[in-house]
C-alpha cells in the first residue's frame, strides 16, 4: 500500500474526508462558546474538502479503471473488515455533489442561522454530517459504507431535533431515526447473507460476476430486496416514507442538505453503486420499480394539497427519489445519476429560496408567504421559478434533460404501464410546483407592512444568503447541458442501455409539464379564482391525500395493537405468569417441603425412639434379605 | 440334652421385641425404663445361650457387664425422670416438646 | 424330649407370659412387679443354662436392687401420675416388632448351627471368677469405673434444690436483673 502522502489521489481522498471530521472534534471540544470561530473552521474544512473533490474529479475525470485504496481496520483472525476509498465516476460525482452543496449551505447558514443560540452546535452537526456522507460515497466496503450509513443518520437525527426545546422536533427526530433505523435493519440483513456467501464486502468485488457464481439466486434476490430495504428506509420510499415531511422541522438549510439532496439521496446513491450486483435479480428489480412507482406516485398526491411549503418540497423528494429507483431500475445507471445530480441542485435550491421567506416571516404557510407579500424579494422569487421550472422538468433547464433520459430508459421496458405512471408523475409534479408558485406569485390579500425579523438588510447576512441561491441557479441552467460529458464519464467501463425509439417522448413530456403549469395556473394564478386546487375540491380525496394516505395512522394502529397489546402483553405475561411464577413455586415448594421435613422434629421422645428402631429393623432387614 | 440352641434364640428374640414394643408404644417415662430392662433381659438369655452352645466362658462374662451396664443406665436414667418430674410435673415424654422444630 | 427340655418350656413360658403381662398393664406398679416374675424365670433358666453365678447375681442384682429402685422412684410420683393409658399408639410398636421378629425367624432359621443341641454344662463359680479376673480383668475395672461415673452422675442430675442451688440462683439474680 503507498504512504498516503505521496500518491496525491489518496492524499486527496484522506484531506476531504477527515477535515471535516476534525472540524467536529474541534468545535466540539474546544469552541463551543466561539461562534465566529466555530462557523470559520467548519467551512474552511468544508472548502477544504471540496477542493479535494474538485481535484479528485478532475484528476480521474477520464480513468478507465476504479482506483481502489483499502487498509485493516478491524481484524479477527482471518477475518477483517477493510476500511478504504473507492474511486470510480458515479462516487467521485457524487463526492463533488456532496461537498459542493454542504458548502453552499453552510455559508448560506452563517445568514440563516445568525443570533440562534445553538451556532455553534449546529456547525458542528453540520461538519460530522459532511464527514459522514461524504466517507459514505468513497468507501470501499459495505461495512464501512454501512457504519457511515449509520452516521448521517445520527447526523440528521441530531440536527432535525436542533431546536430540541420544541417536543415536535425531538418526536420528528426520533421518527426519522427509528424509521431510518428499521430499513437498517434489514440492509444489514442482506449484507451478512452476502457476508456468509463472499467471505468479504468489497464492493468491487460485489459488483462483479463472481458473485452470481458463488451465490444461489434465489439468495441473490432475497440479499438485493434485504438491502433496498435499507433504500426503503432512507430514501423515505413506500412505506417508510412518512418521516421524512415531519423532519421538517428542523432547520431550512438542514433539509435544503440533507433532507433533499444529499442524504435522502445516499438510499438512490447506495443502489447505483450496487447496480451491477443488483440487477443480477431481475424479480427484485422488478419489486423496486414498483416501489419507487407507487413511493413517486402517492408523494405526488400529498403535495397537491399541502399548505406548508417545506411540506411540499419534501414530498416531491420522496417523489423525485421514487422516480430516480424508476430509472436505475429500468436498467439505466446513467439515468438515475444524471437526475441525483440534476435533483440535488435544484431542489437544494427550492429549500433554499424557501428558506429566505421562513427566515423573514416566521411561517411555513405557503398562503401566509403570500399574504405578507413574499413575491417582493426578487433574487429568491426568480430563482424559486427557475428551481420549480428545473423540478417540472421545462426546457432548457437540467430537469428536463435528466427527465428525459429517465422516461427514455423507462420506455425501453416492455410493460408500457412504467411509462405511463412516469409521465403521470411528470404531470403531478408540475401541478403541485406551480401551485406553490402561483400562490406566492398572485396573493389575494396583501399585508402591507415589514416583515418581523430584520427587514431586506443589505450586508453580510443578506449576501450569505443570496450568493448560494444564485450559484445554484447558475447550475441548474447549465447543468443540462453537460449531460453529453457526464454520460461518458458514468459510462465508462458500466453497461450502457440504449433510450427508447420513442421521438416524441420529449414532446408529450413537455406538453405533460406545460398542461400541468397550465391547470396550476387556471386554478391558483388567475385573478379571483378561490385557490383552491380540483383535487381539494372533493374532501375525501383531499382528506386522504392529506392523512398521508393514513399511512401515519396505519403505523399507530401496528404499533398499539400487535407491538403493544401481542407483543408486549405476551412478554409481559410470560414474565408473570411463567417466570415469576415459576420461581415463586419452587420457593414455595421448598418451603412446603422443609416443613413437612420440620414434622420430624417433633420434639417427642418416642418418635425419635421409633425412628431409631425403625432405621436398625430395616438394616436386619437389609442383612437378612443380602 | 437340653432343647436347640435355635430355640433360645428364638426366646430371646421374642423377649426382645417385647421390650420394644413397650418401650415405643407408652407414653410414661417409667415403662419407658421397663422397655429397655426388659429388652437387656432378652440380650442377657442370647448371650448365656450362645456361651452354653460353643462352651466358651466369654458369654457368661458379658452378661456380667450386661447385668452392670444395665444397673448404671437405669439409675442415671431414674435421676433425670426424677429431675425432669420436678421441673414439669409430668412424666409424659410428649409434653418436652421444647425441642420442637 | 428330656427333663430338661421340659423345665426349658414351661420356663421359657413363664418368662414370656410376665412380659407380656409387664408391657401391658395399666399402672406402672404392675408392670415393675411382674418384670420381677419374668426376671426369677430368667434366673431359673440360666441355672439351666449352666451359670449358677449369673443366675444368683440376676436375681440379687436385678430383680432385689434395680427393680426395688424403680419402684421407690415410682412411689415419689404424685398418684395421678401412676395411671397410665393403654399403650396408646401401639400399631406402629406391634409393627416394629414383629419386623424384629422376623429377622429373628429368618435368621434363626437360615442359620445351619442352630439346630444344634444344646448340651448341659455347667459353670462352677470359683471356676468363673477366676476365668474373669484372669482374661478379663480390664473390663471389670472399667466396669467399675462405670458404676462410679453413675453414681457421681446421679448425685449431680438428681440433686434437690437446696441450699447450694438457692445461692447459685441468688448469684444469678445479682448478675442478670
Amino acid at each position: 500500500m503507498t504512504s498516503w502522502i505521496q500518491n496525491p489521489s489518496l492524499m486527496a481522498a484522506t484531506l476531504t474526508t477527515w477535515l471535516p471530521f476534525s472540524s467536529f472534534l474541534l468545535i466540539i471540544l474546544f469552541t463551543r462558546g466561539f461562534r465566529r470561530l466555530s462557523a470559520g473552521i467548519a467551512i474552511a474544512a468544508v472548502t477544504g474538502s471540496l477542493a479535494g473533490a474538485l481535484f479528485l474529479l478532475v484528476r480521474n475525470w477520464g480513468a478507465s479503471q476504479p482506483i481502489h485504496f483499502a487498509a485493516r481496520w478491524l481484524i479477527a483472525g482471518d477475518f477483517y473488515i477493510p476500511f478504504g476509498f473507492l474511486l470510480d465516476p458515479v462516487s467521485l460525482l457524487m463526492l463533488f455533489l456532496v461537498a459542493a452543496i454542504s458548502f453552499l449551505v453552510q455559508v448560506y447558514s452563517l445568514g440563516y442561522m445568525s443570533g440562534d443560540p445553538g451556532f455553534s452546535r449546529y456547525y458542528a452537526f453540520q461538519s460530522l454530517f459532511a464527514w459522514a456522507m461524504i466517507t459514505l460515497s468513497i468507501s470501499s466496503a459495505m461495512l464501512q459504507l454501512y457504519v457511515f450509513w449509520e452516521l448521517v443518520g445520527l447526523s440528521s437525527y441530531l440536527l432535525i431535533g436542533f431546536w430540541y426545546e420544541k417536543f415536535s422536533a425531538t418526536q420528528a427526530g426520533k421518527k426519522a431515526f427509528v424509521m431510518t433505523r428499521l430499513g437498517d435493519v434489514s440492509f444489514f440483513l442482506g449484507l451478512l447473507l452476502v457476508l456468509v456467501h463472499m467471505g468479504n464486502l468489497e464492493i468491487l468485488e460485489m459488483n462483479s460476476p463472481v458473485t452470481a457464481a458463488r451465490m444461489h439466486p434465489g439468495f441473490l434476490t432475497l440479499a438485493a430486496l434485504l438491502i433496498f430495504g435499507g433504500i426503503i428506509g432512507k430514501s423515505a420510499q413506500f412505506p417508510l416514507m412518512t418521516w421524512l415531511p415531519d423532519a421538517m422541522e428542523g432547520p431550512t438549510p438542514v433539509s435544503a442538505l440533507l433532507h433533499s439532496a444529499t442524504m435522502v439521496a445516499a438510499g438512490v446513491y447506495l443502489f447505483a453503486r450496487l447496480f451491477p450486483f443488483l440487477s443480477q435479480s431481475a424479480g427484485a428489480m422488478a419489486v423496486f420499480l414498483a416501489v419507487g412507482t407507487v413511493s413517486m406516485l402517492l408523494a405526488s398526491t400529498m403535495a397537491m394539497v399541502s399548505r406548508d411549503i417545506k411540506r411540499v418540497w419534501a414530498f416531491s423528494t420522496i417523489s423525485q427519489l421514487g422516480f430516480m429507483i424508476m430509472g436505475l431500475t429500468a436498467g439505466s445507471l446513467f439515468a438515475g445519476s444524471f437526475h441525483l445530480s440534476t435533483h440535488a441542485g435544484f431542489k437544494a435550491l427550492l429549500f433554499l429560496c424557501s428558506g429566505v421567506w421562513v427566515h423573514l416571516y416566521e411561517t411555513n404557510d405557503v398562503y401566509e408567504i403570500s399574504k405578507n407579500g413574499g413575491r417582493r424579494l426578487k433574487i429568491p422569487m426568480v430563482c424559486l421559478i427557475i428551481a420549480a421550472a428545473a423540478l417540472s422538468g421545462l426546457p432548457p433547464l437540467s430537469g428536463f434533460f435528466s427527465k428525459e433520459v429517465i422516461l427514455g430508459a423507462l420506455s425501453s421496458l416492455k410493460n408500457p404501464i412504467w411509462l405511463a405512471a412516469g409521465l403521470l408523475g411528470v404531470f403531478l409534479t408540475a401541478y403541485y410546483t406551480f401551485r406553490v408558485i402561483f400562490i406566492i406569485l398572485f396573493p389575494r390579500q396583501e399585508v402591507r407592512e415589514e416583515p418581523t425579523r430584520h427587514g431586506n438588510e443589505i450586508g453580510f447576512v443578506y449576501w450569505t444568503m443570496t450568493l448560494p441561491l444564485i450559484i445554484l441557479a447558475g447550475v441548474t441552467v447549465i447543468l443540462g447541458f453537460l449531460e453529453t460529458p457526464l454520460r461518458e464519464f458514468i459510462s465508462a467501463g458500466t453497461v450502457n442501455l440504449q433510450n427508447g425509439e420513442f421521438a416524441w417522448l420529449p414532446y408529450v413530456s413537455v406538453g405533460l409539464a406545460v398542461s400541468g403549469v397550465g391547470i396550476a395556473w387556471f386554478e391558483f394564478g388567475r385573478r379571483a379564482t378561490a385557490q383552491i386546487g380540483f383535487v381539494e375540491r372533493i374532501p375525501i380525496v383531499r382528506e386522504l391525500f392529506a392523512q398521508r394516505w393514513y399511512l401515519d395512522h396505519l403505523y399507530r394502529r401496528f404499533v398499539d395493537v400487535v407491538i403493544d397489546k401481542v407483543f408486549s402483553k405476551t412478554c409481559t405475561k410470560n414474565e408473570d405468569r411463567v417466570i415469576n411464577e415459576g420461581i415463586d413455586r419452587f420457593c414455595r415448594f421448598a418451603l412446603g417441603s422443609s416443613r413437612l421435613f420440620s414434622l420430624l422434629q417433633s420434639g417427642k421422645l418416642r418418635y425419635n425412639l421409633f425412628v431409631m428402631f425403625g432405621a436398625l429393623a430395616l438394616v436386619a432387614l437389609y442383612f437378612l434379605f443380602s | 440334652m437340653i432343647v436347640p440352641f435355635g430355640h433360645v434364640f428364638l426366646l430371646a428374640g421374642l423377649i426382645f421385641s417385647f421390650g420394644l414394643i413397650c418401650l415405643v408404644a407408652h407414653r410414661n417415662l417409667i415403662m419407658t425404663l421397663v422397655g429397655v430392662e426388659v429388652m437387656m433381659n432378652g440380650a442377657a438369655i442370647a448371650f448365656v445361650g450362645a456361651a452354653l452352645r460353643w462352651h466358651l466362658m466369654e458369654g457368661q462374662a458379658f452378661m456380667l457387664f450386661i447385668l452392670a451396664v444395665a444397673a448404671a443406665e437405669v439409675s442415671v436414667g431414674l435421676a433425670i425422670v426424677v429431675n425432669v418430674y420436678r421441673r414439669t410435673g409430668s412424666i409424659d415424654p410428649d409434653r418436652y416438646d421444647i425441642l420442637k422444630g | 424330649m428330656t427333663v430338661y427340655s421340659v423345665i426349658f418350656y414351661i420356663l421359657a413360658i413363664v418368662i414370656l407370659v410376665s412380659t407380656l403381662l409387664a408391657i401391658t398393664r395399666r399402672q406402672p406398679i404392675h408392670a415393675v412387679l411382674y418384670l420381677i416374675v419374668a426376671f426369677l424365670g430368667t434366673a431359673a433358666l440360666f441355672f439351666l443354662l449352666g451359670a449358677p453365678l449369673l443366675a444368683a447375681f440376676v436375681v440379687i442384682l436385678y430383680a432385689g436392687a434395680i427393680m426395688v429402685l424403680v419402684l421407690f422412684v415410682i412411689m415419689m410420683f404424685q398418684q395421678s401420675l401412676r395411671e397410665t393409658g393403654l399403650m396408646p399408639q401401639w400399631g406402629h410398636a406391634a409393627l416394629l416388632g414383629v419386623v424384629f421378629l422376623a429377622v429373628t425367624v429368618a435368621v434363626v432359621f437360615k442359620d445351619p448351627g442352630s439346630a444344634m443341641v444344646l448340651k448341659g454344662a455347667a459353670v462352677q463359680p470359683k471356676d468363673f471368677g477366676r476365668f474373669l479376673f484372669d482374661r478379663y480383668w480390664l473390663a471389670v475395672e472399667i466396669v467399675s469405673i462405670l458404676l462410679l461415673v453413675a453414681l457421681v452422675a446421679i448425685l449431680q442430675i438428681a440433686k434437690r434444690r437446696g441450699a447450694a442451688g438457692d445461692e447459685g440462683e441468688k448469684r444469678e439474680k445479682e448478675v442478670h436483673p
